[in-house]
């Protein structure tokens, strides 16, 4: 299966490393790592901590950038681009869902959700009117005026999963998108993220919950900066809503 | 950079300013005291321009005014003094001299003469002895009755003509005209009021009566008494071929040798805009010195809330970068953040400033009447100007903060509580 289509990759490291300076200490958070990741796949990092998943997460998502090695994000090199480049990236290929939410508390999750767009340029009555799609897709079409600390937790990791949408990016990248909820509310999330996954978005989970991992359809375990094991998940857990019934 | 992002920055920036009134408010109250000086300072420097203005305008700037004493003050009081008066026969011959000049006046002059109206005596009028000419001039414009004609000045009659205050000094329900009033033991007799003129620059000019010259000279004598000759040019363009005249006829009445220097002076308007010049430079001096000073307190003042502002507001910047805010945009809304503060600053002493002038320009003059050319309101472009200086040192004050901002490390700003 390999190399037959390479444009189907849609992340590409080539001997990825990563050395922190701390103190007087090197810390090597990742060490030579080499993997790829397709269109549409569902993918969980896992690793207990200090297994380098966090660094991994951060430069797969733009957000920091090798100390050696190739990262390809589709078609470009990631590793030599600027902060702008960057940030570009960011904005329009990867949407962001955070284990604490990181929604800006000040504004409402109508607003938080067409920040995106706000730095894609897109306009106002555009930004409101796709806005309020995602979140009427996300469940919460009734609730777009409310500001973060007026909503449960499900509902603001409901908000940051519509933001991560908002550009339409080609990847989502959930950091323990469960791990501040509750086992229901988690259970929601993962069902949303299934959907998406059915849409045909690309997922990628970081989580060291076991049973969290085994809702995707391939586990990257690390460990000491290394990739310990990548394994297919023959069986994974398909989320019904029905089972939300049963927890309550 | 898109509009999406400079309208955003501005929306932030308001909210957070909204969100911290009250240190957003101590925090621009250095740029608000600037502010407030360049306002004044311009206020005060329209006001002089006015004054100096309708100085020019009352004497009229195609005047010229040859005389013993000189009005810039500039010269030695004592070498002054000591010139030889410019006698009645002097300026007599002058004015059947002069060829280029519209008209010339003899003028005589005595400071603070008695006069006396029924049984009340007043003192610190002065009195001017003329021509009926000077009722053609802008300073001799009648109010009430009329000025002296030829003929009065042929006979010395004893009529008076009364300046603004004057009259209302001596007569306060402004009956006066057709009154007698005693000047120096001499019955005259009134006739008429000039309009008010006096402006802060010279403001002795509505504290005086004017008489026909014989009338004065055969009351007050004319042993040693100096005069001065107004001296009309027609226009501002002929002022220097008249001055040029002026002073040639008189150096050869005055029996001048080439060498020597002149023992009169020639004044004119322009001695105003010298005297003023100075006063506006003293202003300025002390204004923008001021001003720099409260700018640089304003400045500090900004920097450091806006210091504080990016600490708290780190976890926003790591949250707005992971989702796709470049560098500029970031930089920009804190920059726009900074501005504003200072522009709303510059709004409050606006208000201010104008809530102070008016109650100043309206409420002073009455204890101080020379005072009363200070205009009520604020001259339109100093809006301007205050604006776009506040505008300046926003983004001198946010510039070192937001830079810092926009190089925050998103990962390490997204972990920051």
């Amino acid at each position: 299966m390999a190399a037959t289509n390479q444009n189907d990759f849609l992340i590409q490291f080539e001997n990825i490393s990563k050395v922190y300076q701390m103190g007087l200490e090197l810390v090597h958070a990742l060490r030579d790592i080499t993997l790829s990741i397709r269109k549409n796949e569902y993918v969980s990092i896992m690793g207990p901590s200090g297994s380098g998943k966090s660094t991994l997460m951060n430069i797969i998502g733009c957000l920091d950038t090798p100390s050696t090695g190739k990262y390809f994000f589709k078609q470009y090199d990631v590793s030599d681009m600027s902060d702008n480049e960057l940030a570009d990236i960011r904005n329009k290929e990867i949407g962001f869902v955070f284990q604490t939410f990181n929604l800006l508390p000040r504004a409402t999750a109508l607003k938080n959700v067409e920040l995106p767009l706000v730095y894609s340029g897109v306009n106002s009555s555009k930004r409101k009117e796709i806005a309020q799609q995602l979140l009427e897709g996300v469940g919460l079409g009734d609730r777009i005026t409310h500001k973060p600390n007026e909503l449960s937790g499900g509902q603001r990791q409901r908000v940051a999963v519509a933001r991560a949408l908002a550009n339409n990016p080609s990847i989502i990248l959930a950091d323990e998108p469960t791990g501040n909820l509750d086992s229901k509310t988690g259970k929601e999330i993962m069902i949303l993220f299934n959907k998406l996954w059915e849409k045909g978005n690309t997922i990628i989970l970081v989580t060291h919950e076991e049973e969290i991992a085994h809702y995707s359809h391939r586990i990257i375990r690390l460990r000491d900066g290394l990739v310990e094991s990548d394994e297919k998940n023959g069986n994974p857990i398909v989320p019904k809503i029905s089972e939300l019934e049963e927890i309550e | 950079m898109k509009f999406s992002e400079i309208w955003e920055a501005i929306v932030i920036a308001l909210d957070s300013i909204k969100a911290n009134k009250l240190r957003s408010f101590l925090a621009s109250l250095g740029v608000v005291i600037g502010i407030s000086f360049v306002i004044i300072m311009g206020w005060a420097l329209a006001g002089l321009d006015k004054v100096l203005l309708d100085t020019i305008n009352m004497i009229g700037s195609d005047m010229l005014y040859v005389d013993k004493w000189d009005w810039s003050g500039g010269q030695n009081w004592k070498l002054l003094q000591a010139r030889k008066p410019i006698t009645l026969e002097q300026a007599n011959e002058f004015i059947k001299r002069v060829k280029t000049a519209e008209v010339a006046i003899p003028i005589a002059k005595r400071h603070r003469t008695l006069i006396k109206y029924e049984n009340l005596n007043f003192e610190g009028i002065s009195v001017q002895g003329s021509l009926s000419e000077y009722g053609l001039t802008p300073a001799g414009a009648i109010l009430d009755g009329r000025f002296f004609s030829p003929s009065e000045d042929m006979y010395s009659a004893n009529v008076v003509v009364f300046a603004y205050n004057a009259y209302y000094s001596v007569f306060p329900d402004g009956d006066g005209i057709g009154k007698t009033v005693k000047i120096n033991g001499h019955k005259f007799y009134v006739i008429g009021v000039v309009k008010k003129q006096g402006t802060a620059l010279l403001d002795f000019v509505d504290n005086q009566v004017f008489v026909p010259l014989s009338s004065f000279l055969g009351c007050f004598g004319k042993y040693r008494r100096s005069l001065s000759i107004g001296v009309k040019a027609g226009s501002p363009e002929m002022l220097d071929e008249v001055r040029t005249e002026t002073i040639g006829i008189m150096r050869g009445i005055r029996g001048l040798e080439p060498w020597e220097e002149l023992d009169f002076s020639v004044n004119e308007t322009k001695t105003f805009e010298k005297s003023t010049d100075m006063f506006r430079l003293y202003v300025w001096g002390i204004g923008i010195g001021m001003t720099v000073l409260s700018f640089i307190v304003g400045i500090i003042g900004i920097t450091n809330i806006m210091f504080v502002s990016v600490a708290e507001r780190t976890k926003e910047i790591g949250i707005r970068k992971a989702i796709g805010a470049p560098k500029r945009s970031i930089l920009f809304q804190f920059i726009i953040e900074s501005a504003i503060l200072c522009l709303i600053g510059s709004a409050f002493s606006f208000i201010g400033c104008s809530v102070l002038i008016y109650a100043v320009a309206t409420f002073l003059p009455k204890a101080f009447p020379s005072i009363s050319f200070l205009s009520p309101y604020i001259p339109l472009k100093l809006l301007y100007i205050a604006s776009f200086v506040s505008i300046i040192v926003g983004i001198l004050a946010g510039l070192i903060p937001a830079i810092r901002a926009s190089n925050l490390d998103p990962v390490d700003s997204l972990r920051y509580e």
